[in-house]
């Protein structure tokens, strides 16, 4: 596959998007948390409507895919590029997800509203990667923020 | 022995969010193991919900199910209407 969204990591998700540290309880908080990450990169116009967008998909169906993963996303005119964060937890963020593991590796994506199928296509490559055994190890053991983004540069196909 | 059939996507979101969880949901409410991915391609575990959101299919992209087991009828014809059912038409 050739010109993907994911093709540029640094791009989609620079060292700024990346938190090692524990996010706030609860899901929503955990959302917001991964919010303000993209909101504090000045990416983010409208930070009430990116996270209604959020909260909205949530409500459809929960974005915890199982596996200790939540991949909350959502297409909104409140950014104005494609943007990925990412958020780590020791304790583990209930996701709700159907397999009742708690999220310790937290996705948050957002794409703006002309992105056509973009979301779809970060999200399933990210999926993709994150079923693997090592890459979800390499990422809980990351020392710092160019490792994660080296992980997912490397598993982002 | 195992059946399958190859599904064309209509909802609109593809399968994703909603249709994708009731998916998963009936996968896993069926005594069948049960395996997705593209007619060509490779198929992943229908009953994992981190597998089926990696296939990234869109609506009118085709789908090839593949089940095992004592409900493996059963559980193919109620994927094949989820996936052929518009979402707004889709029961919880």
């Amino acid at each position: 596959m050739t010109d993907q969204i994911t093709d540029d990591i640094d791009e989609l998700i620079p060292a700024s998007h990346i938190s090692l540290s524990e996010p706030p309880a609860g899901k929503e908080a955990t959302i917001e948390y991964l919010l303000d990450l993209v909101v504090e990169s000045g990416r983010v116009e409208d930070r009430q409507t990116a996270l209604d967008a959020l909260l909205a998909r949530e409500e459809e169906t929960t974005t915890g895919v199982g596996m200790g993963i939540g991949i909350p996303h959502a297409k909104t005119e409140a950014v104005n590029r494609p943007s990925l964060a990412f958020a780590r937890s020791e304790t583990g963020v209930d996701f709700g997800s159907m397999d009742d593991e708690p999220a310790t590796l937290i996705f948050l994506i957002l794409v703006p509203e002309e992105g056509g199928e973009d979301h779809l296509q970060i999200l399933s490559s990210l999926s993709r990667a994150l079923m693997h055994d090592d890459v979800r190890g390499r990422l809980h053991a990351a020392e710092d923020e160019s490792e994660v983004q080296a992980t997912l540069r490397e598993a982002i196909a | 022995m195992s059946e399958e059939r190859i599904v064309e996507i209509v909802p609109e979101a593809g399968l994703h969010a909603r249709p994708a969880a009731l998916f998963v949901e009936a996968v896993n409410d069926h005594e069948a193991d049960v395996e997705v991915g593209p007619p060509e391609g490779d198929l992943v575990p229908a009953q994992s919900m981190i597998a089926v959101t990696s296939l990234g299919v869109g609506q009118g992209e085709e789908l090839r199910l593949v089940a095992d087991g004592a409900d493996a009828e059963a559980v193919l014809s109620e994927l094949e209407r989820i996936l052929t059912t518009p979402e707004d038409e889709l029961e919880a």
